[in-house]
């Protein structure tokens, strides 16, 4: 007997997953950054540096990840 | 200091140097993975091959490279603009890439797995050419 049952396209979790790891992430990356610079102003041109490499890692998480229907379709 | 200097980011005069360096190394990179890619993808699969080599390098370097863009010019801009540019650029670009795979997704002229692996190959080359321009700049705290 089936009790509940799900229809439509996994692939679709699978794009979520994929916007809300990276939001997560980039948003602990920005909200650190402000928290830092706002103690320490003087550091901000190393905080952006250092920030911008943290999104960048970030972000090839969630482009690999939305580039899998390539592979998984 | 005066009150325009207090409110904006220190403008980074290294920092320029070192995302020069980056996009000139990252665009190396991705033309090296774009010619692999893109020839391994020939041989084994055909034209759909190398369209699909082409564009995963096309795509990975016009993205990571849009990031490293929107810092440069962001940090010209006060504290909040830089945090617009950054973050907005990054969501336009998240939906710019959805759009793209929507359309690509099912396209005959094109193979989906050459795309893939060149896109993840370039990807991880440009972060690792990203890492190793960080570990080696030079910038001053105070500038």
């Amino acid at each position: 007997m089936i009790t509940a049952a799900l229809s439509g396209n996994l692939a679709v979790i699978g794009y979520g997953l994929a916007a809300v790891g990276p939001g997560i992430g980039v948003g602990l990356v920005v909200s650190k950054t402000i928290e830092s610079i706002a103690r320490q102003p003087e550091l901000a041109a190393r905080l952006q540096v250092t920030m911008w490499l943290g999104i960048a890692f970030t972000e090839a998480l969630a482009l690999i990840g939305l580039a899998t229907p390539f592979i998984f379709a | 200091m005066s009150e325009t200097q207090k409110n904006s980011a220190p403008r980074a005069g290294s920092a320029q140097q070192l995302f020069r360096s980056v996009l000139v190394r990252g665009s190396l990179l991705s033309l090296v993975v774009a010619a692999l890619g893109g020839g391994i993808g020939w041989i084994i699969v055909g034209t759909a091959g190398l369209a699909g080599g082409l564009i995963g390098a096309a795509i990975a370097f016009v993205f990571s490279s849009l990031t490293a863009l929107s810092v440069l010019f962001g940090a010209r801009l006060p504290l909040g603009g830089f945090f617009g540019l950054v973050l907005g650029g990054w969501i336009l670009k998240l939906v710019i890439f959805m759009a793209l795979i929507v359309n690509l997704k099912g396209a005959d002229w094109l193979d989906g797995k050459t795309l893939f692996f060149s896109l993840v190959a370039a990807i991880i080359g440009t972060l690792s050419i990203d890492s190793l321009a960080v570990l080696r700049a030079r910038i001053p705290v105070v500038e």
